[in-house]
This record gives structure tokens, sequence and C-alpha cells, in this order.
């Protein structure tokens, strides 16, 4: 298979280097790290973006697993999947987000997850959003709720071509994980 | 009452010596020999990853915006790239500029073409390691020495600054007296010779030559090359036919504020006192 680069352990640049203070940072980073000027804004933005905020963690990573299983990323879904799982979700609920299409009645009982999932798949599958889907949005999620869940979408969506362009693997550790939870 | 100055963060960092003050240039990568210790394992085969005259030549007007006060190009062999004369005299107009050079190349007609640098601020630096021609030979290419012992005085004769730049892992007394004496003959006095160790990095790593140097080790001197901007001179080798991007800044190399700019930042990071020890340069 070709694939892209990614910088080796002992070739990180200058600029990189607090982002490997702890060892291997993942593909996402060793990639990005290539162009070092990149990585320094990227990854502020990323974090920011993902990473738990005003919105709670299992909130995040609803919308990221669902996004990538959206967008087709195989290395998204896997590794957001063992995310997931840490962040409360259950496997079906994971086994749901992975799979687009009508989630089970009843499974994420919450009427503010069910309408975040609808959400989801109207910003991250494309096309015109509607007044009635802002509308039934706006029924559980405050404004400023609504902009950081949307920027989440989009951060995946980059996260999403970047990691399917440059075939980006999975952790043997993730994969590990999600075999033991069946969601392999 | 004071007339306020627009910022200009490089050009005082330089002026108060947080900053060195000269922006390297990678010309090209290739070279007409293949000498052991070399850095980048130029040799006639490689890869030319060249700068465009035109962006040395951005290069060389942008740092003097920024306030930087040197220039350096080097190679590869940098008289292989038929525009360098002429290159290297528009980069004079707008700063003292050295260039590294085997000195292999200066037939009649190069020397013509380099005869109008003695009237500019440009200095070529050749590289002459050992007194006896099958010692240097040895570890640069076969009459090397030879070459480099007919250009020097024929560039001295027509008024261009030489300098001699001895690269060694280790010179007896003996041996550099012999040096000393041959390059004063050869017309370039003491205060333009400079000795300096191997740097085990590229080919000097796979043929075990050299120091072992590490950022600190190194001149901060920013250095632009075709794949990017890297801490020094020392930095963009080449080990294994690859890149070496331990030392790289960034990617961006113009506007030449964007790296400059960076290598300011990761020097302000640096502990005090956490400099240099081993006389590369």
């Amino acid at each position: 298979m070709t694939t892209i680069e990614r910088v080796e352990l002992d070739q990180v640049p200058l600029l990189a280097r607090p982002y490997f203070a702890d060892g291997d940072p993942g593909p996402i980073v060793r990639a990005l790290a290539q162009v070092p000027e990149l990585l320094t804004v990227a990854l502020p933005f990323i974090g920011a973006a993902l990473a738990p905020s005003a919105i709670g963690f299992r909130a995040k990573e609803i919308v990221i697993v669902r996004t990538s299983a959206l967008a087709g990323c195989r290395f998204c879904v896997e590794t957001h999947a063992v995310v997931a799982l840490d962040a409360g979700l259950s496997p079906a609920h994971v086994a749901a987000l992975r799979t687009p299409g009508p989630v089970p009645d009843g499974l994420f009982g919450d009427p503010a997850e069910e309408a975040l999932l609808g959400w989801v798949d109207v910003v991250g599958g494309g096309g015109p959003v509607s007044d009635e889907e802002r509308a039934a949005i706006l029924r559980h999620w405050d404004h400023h709720e609504i902009v950081e869940l949307t920027t989440v979408v989009g951060a995946t969506l980059m996260l999403n071509r970047f990691a399917t362009a440059l075939a980006l693997p999975t952790s043997p550790d993730a994969l590990e994980r999600l075999e033991k939870e069946g969601l392999r | 009452m004071s007339v306020e100055t627009p910022e200009r963060p490089i050009a005082r960092a330089v002026a108060e010596g947080r900053m060195p003050g000269r922006v390297w240039m990678y010309a090209n990568y290739h070279c007409n020999i293949q000498c052991t210790y070399c850095l980048t394992e130029s040799g006639p085969k490689v890869t030319q990853r060249a700068l465009s005259p035109e962006t040395m030549i951005a290069v060389g007007e942008q740092a003097k915006e920024l306030g930087f006060t040197d220039l350096g190009v080097t190679g590869g062999e940098t008289f292989l790239m038929p525009h360098m004369p002429d290159t290297l005299a528009r980069l004079a107009d707008e700063l003292p500029v050295v260039a590294l050079t085997n000195g292999t190349l200066f037939s009649r007609r190069l020397l013509e073409k380099v005869e109008p640098l003695a009237e500019r601020d440009v200095a070529l630096q050749i590289s002459l390691d050992r007194p006896d021609a099958d010692v240097n030979d040895e570890m640069r290419a076969p009459d090397n020495f030879r070459k480099v012992v007919a250009a020097v005085p024929a560039l001295v004769e027509r008024g261009i600054t030489v300098r001699i730049a001895t690269t060694v892992e280790s010179i007896e007394d003996n041996e550099l007296d012999r040096l000393c004496a041959l390059h004063r003959d050869l017309g370039v006095p003491d205060s333009e010779h400079i000795i300096r160790p191997i740097v085990r990095r590229g080919r000097a790593d796979t043929e075990n030559l050299g120091v072992t140097a590490v950022q600190s080790d190194l001149p901060a001197e920013l250095t632009i090359t075709d794949d990017g901007a890297f801490w020094g001179p020392f930095g963009p080798t080449v080990h294994d036919d690859r890149l070496d991007t331990d030392l790289l800044v960034t990617r961006t190399t113009l506007p030449l504020e964007t790296p400059a700019r960076a290598l300011l930042g990761l020097l302000e990071g640096r502990p005090d006192g956490d400099d240099s020890a081993l006389n590369i340069r």
C-alpha cells in the first residue's frame, strides 16, 4: 500500500517536540508534524474542538463517532469508538452510532441526545439545513452549545478526510478493545 | 518627544546578540565529488533540490529587511549552478556573503565569471583539510588537493577574498603548521583560516566519523533549503538518502519572517547558558 510518511520518533522537528514529550502521540500528530508550523496551530484548535469543554465528554463522542461513520472514516470510527466507550456509551450505543441510518427507538432514551443525533446527521450528511431542523435542535440545546457542537462536526469531518486520505492506521490497542467489546 | 519606531524583533535580537545574524541558503545538494564526511550525502548522482536564483535573491532581500547582517551560500557544490556568479553578486548588493565551494571547478572560464566578485563583499570559502595531497584526497576526492592549490591563488590574484576551511577529526601540530604555511603561500592569511570538527551527521554518521552534536551544540543560523527552514546549516542533513527533519523549523521559507520568527521563538525558549561548546561553525 502507498502511504504518506509520518515523522519517525528520532526525526521530530523542533516546534513539534512538545507534542512528543510523552512518547508517540499517534498517527495524526506524527503526520501533521511533517509541517511543524501547521501542527502548532492545528492541534490547539483540534484539542479545543474535540476535547471535553462546556459540552460534556459523552455528547462530544456521540458527535465524533456519528460524523466519522457518515464520512466513512475507518480510522476515526475505530479510534473514537473506544473513546466513546470510555465516555460512558454502551457497546450498543456505539454500534448504533457506527451504522448510518435510523437509531433504534428508545436506545438513547434522552431527548437531547436524540435531537443531537438528528442534528449531526443533517450537518454531517451535507446539503442544506432547514429551519425546522434548526428549531428541533434549539428545543434541547442552547445557542452557544449548537455553535460548539456544529464546530465539532466540522473539525471531525476535516480529520475524517485527513485520516482517510493518508490511510492512518488504527492502534492495535484500540482494535483489541473493540474485539473484546464485540465491536469488530 | 521621542519617536516610536516600529517593532523589529528579529533586528533587535540580532543586534543584541540573541540571534545569529547570518542566514544560510542551500543552493543545491548535488556535487561533483563525494566526501567521506559530507553532511548531506552529496555526490554526482543525488537529486539537485536546488533553490532558484529568484528565491535566493528574495531570501537575501528579506533577510536585510528583517535585520539580519550576513548571508551564507552552501551546497552541494555551489558552482555547479551556472547562475551562481551572478546570484552571488546580486546577493552582495544586500548583505555581505560567504559562499562555500570545494574549489575544484575553477576553470579559466569560471574564473572570468567570478572576477566581478572582487568588487563585492563576497568571500569564497574553500575546503582544504590536509597539507599532503594523498591524505587530503583520501577524505575528499582524487585530485582535489591539486585543483584547490591551483584555484586559490588564481582567485586571490583576481582580488577575490578566499577563506580556507579545514574540517578534521583531529590534526597534529606539525601537520597543522604545514597546512598554515601552505595557505599563507597560496595568499590566504591566518585570519581567513577556520578549523572545525567533523559533525556526525549524514555520511559522516554512516562512516562513523566526527563529534555527536545536539541542537544546542549547533549555531542557530537560519538556514533555507528547498525542503524548508532549519536550525543552522548543520540541520538539513541527509542520511541513507532521506532528509533529516530533527532540526527542521518550518516548511515555509518565504516570507522569511515566518521561519525567522519561529527560530527566534525557539531561541527565546532555550535555557540560559545552553549554547555550543564544540566550536562548530
